[in-house]
């Protein structure tokens, strides 16, 4: 049964090795997709280059479709995968702040590795930025400590939360996916026709 | 001197007179296909997805356990990192994967010829501008991922695909947030 | 149909793909049954039987001093019991708690509750999901106080058992318990362990719920 952690097929130090080799194929398939690359994650929130949505809706599809079908084949315990509790209101204000943060600093933490790793300086002074972020954030804590633990409503999912099954709402985000993907293929063509700042 | 229209650094390394050229970045797809088939490989394999702005809290608690370890002590945040003094807070789960991050970064790069001492920037701005940007930026971005339990590839990433109610929320707000100030900071990215 | 679809770009197989496992997932809906269980009647008839999977107090006790820590100690009774004293470096969680609560398959979990009752049903529940260490404090809180916090010494003990008895009270002292010597006439136990002193309950060092944290092992 899978997840093989989760049923002691290996150890705690083990699992670090694990973690450098799913790193490893992380940062290599963001570096790909060209998120090591401030311009390109930017563009994003400019219409002119998808790049960000694509990846990481097809990412997101992937992987759930994934978890969908080795659940119901059997293969895997899907309430042993850790989901984190929803605390509604610091996700949606931490998100916001995030984005702003995102638009101005060009990167996000994971791509911002990649970019420091492919030589961006950007990148790096960005990495030093989070580190005073979360310096920051750990000093305020004990002022923001009930906001943050504020409005938890526990390991909740959109399945749970909408009242469909699971498979619904799977169906319903490769939906979503697909429409977007078009949106975004239509977009750029229009978009790079009128600037000629097309990317591909 | 960035040229206007090239996102890739292609022209540029021309002028250099170097020998390779950097690659195109792959079609995004594939690339978002292969991204999925990690994140459900660390789903499988070890019940948890990805994650990134957690190592950078476990480096950070750490820190100020060596510098200032009372303080520490008394605040939850860092505790939470620190864990009970049983096991060494450095031996990590997301530390190790950071780390793999940056070795798969610079592996693909080395691939793509796209390894570069350089600062990526618009055209209208000059690196210095770009680099308090982007020191900014990753401050914002660092206070915001921990208020929200988790960064883009931790929470929009694991969260949305494992269907998290947070995780969508969060996502949305995400985009929503970048959206919104984009058209404040446009000069320097066009 | 198959010619047509290999002449797609790798974008719209990916895209189709995509569709169908979406369309199908539909008709699916749920994809497992959440409250299935596993039970391997046998093994867990036999560990029972051998007494494999019970703790003695006095061992227990020994890891805490020498701070062994390949363990994770659940408190199964109540909030206001949990904070009144529990055993140190303990979690509290609940019985229905169980099941969504961060302990791991592969991590070895010693249960107790107020006597050995609670404590057999949350090992059933959690063997029968999987878990693969699931240990009971013999005797519980119970046999935790009796043994660790209150000894008793008889007054009519013999050398060999005074001198087990000092090794005892180091060991509760430890704990902040209060070895004693049974009174002439006295019942050695009944009134002291049984109904304990609230008073004479060790203070807890830490407040409670506010526990040394383990280390955050999921998430960002």
């Amino acid at each position: 049964m899978m997840p093989y952690f989760k049923f002691d097929y290996f150890g705690f130090d083990f699992s670090l090795v694990v973690a450098f080799i799913i790193g490893i194929g992380f940062g290599f398939a963001l570096e790909r997709g060209g998120f090591g690359n401030a311009r390109i994650l930017a563009a994003q929130f400019y219409f002119y280059n998808m790049r960000v949505l694509k990846v990481m809706f097809t990412a997101i599809v992937t992987a759930m479709l994934g978890l969908f079908y080795f659940s119901w084949i059997g293969w895997l315990d899907l309430s042993l995968v850790y989901i984190g509790d929803t605390y509604i209101l610091p996700q949606i204000i931490g998100g916001l702040i995030l984005g702003i943060g995102f638009v101005i600093g060009g990167y996000c933490p994971g791509t911002s590795f990649v970019s420091a790793s492919a030589g961006r300086t950007d990148g790096i002074i960005f990495i030093l930025g989070i580190i005073f972020g979360v310096f920051v954030f750990g000093e305020m804590f004990p002022l923001l400590e009930e906001f943050y633990n504020s409005t938890n409503m526990g390991r909740v999912t959109l399945p749970d939360f909408l009242g469909l099954s699971h498979g619904m709402v799977v169906f319903l985000v490769v939906a979503m996916a697909l429409g977007a993907f078009a949106a975004a293929e239509w977009g750029e063509k229009v978009l790079s026709k009128k600037s000629g700042r097309g990317v591909e | 001197m960035t040229s206007l229209t090239g996102i890739f650094s292609r022209k540029e390394l021309k002028n250099e007179g170097k020998v390779f050229e950097p690659k195109p970045y792959s079609n995004p797809y594939v690339v978002g296909f292969g991204l999925g088939l990690v994140l459900l490989s660390a789903f499988l394999i070890m019940g948890r997805g990805l994650g990134a702005s957690g190592a950078v809290s476990t480096v950070v608690a750490v820190g100020m356990e060596k510098i200032a370890p009372e303080h520490a002590a008394k605040n939850n945040f860092y505790k939470e990192y620190l864990g009970d003094g049983t096991t060494n807070p450095l031996k990590d789960w997301l530390l190790f994967e950071v780390i793999g991050v940056v070795v798969g970064g610079f592996i693909s790069g080395s691939l793509a010829h796209r390894i570069k001492r350089t600062t990526e920037k618009g055209p209208n701005v000059s690196v210095r501008t770009r680099l308090i940007y982007a020191f900014v930026g990753g401050s914002i971005m660092g206070f915001g991922a921990k208020l929200a339990r988790g960064c883009t590839s931790g929470l929009a990433l694991t969260g949305g695909s494992l269907l998290s109610l947070g995780g969508w929320a969060f996502m949305l707000s995400v985009f929503g947030g970048g959206y919104a100030v984009a058209y404040f900071i446009r000069r320097q990215w066009l | 149909m198959k010619e047509w679809f290999l002449k797609l770009s790798t974008s719209k197989k990916l895209a189709i793909t995509a569709a169908l496992l979406g369309v199908i997932a539909m008709f699916i809906g749920n994809p497992s049954n959440d409250n299935k269980i596993y039970v391997n009647a046998k093994e867990m008839a036999l560990s029972t039987v051998k007494n494999q999977d019970k703790i003695e107090v006095i061992t227990l006790a020994d890891w805490l001093i020498k701070e062994k820590s390949d363990f994770t100690l659940v408190d199964l009774r109540s909030e206001k019991e949990y904070s009144e004293y529990n055993i140190p470096t303990s979690v509290n969680i609940k019985i229905e708690n169980l099941l969504g609560s961060d302990l791991m398959r592969n991590e070895k979990i010693i249960l107790y509750g107020v006597d050995d009752i609670a404590s057999a049903q949350a090992w059933f529940v959690l063997k029968s999901s999987n878990y693969k260490g699931v240990y009971i404090l013999k005797g519980g809180m119970n046999g935790w106080k009796k043994e660790v916090l209150f000894p008793t010494l008889a007054v009519n003990a013999t050398p060999e058992q005074s001198s087990a008895f000092e090794k005892l009270k180091q060991i509760s002292l430890h704990f902040g318990g209060t070895p004693q010597l049974a009174s002439e006439g006295q019942t050695t136990t009944a009134t002291i362990t049984v109904k304990p002193n609230v008073q004479s309950l060790p203070k807890l060092t830490v407040p409670a719920g506010g526990k040394a944290v383990k280390k955050k092992k999921e998430g960002c």
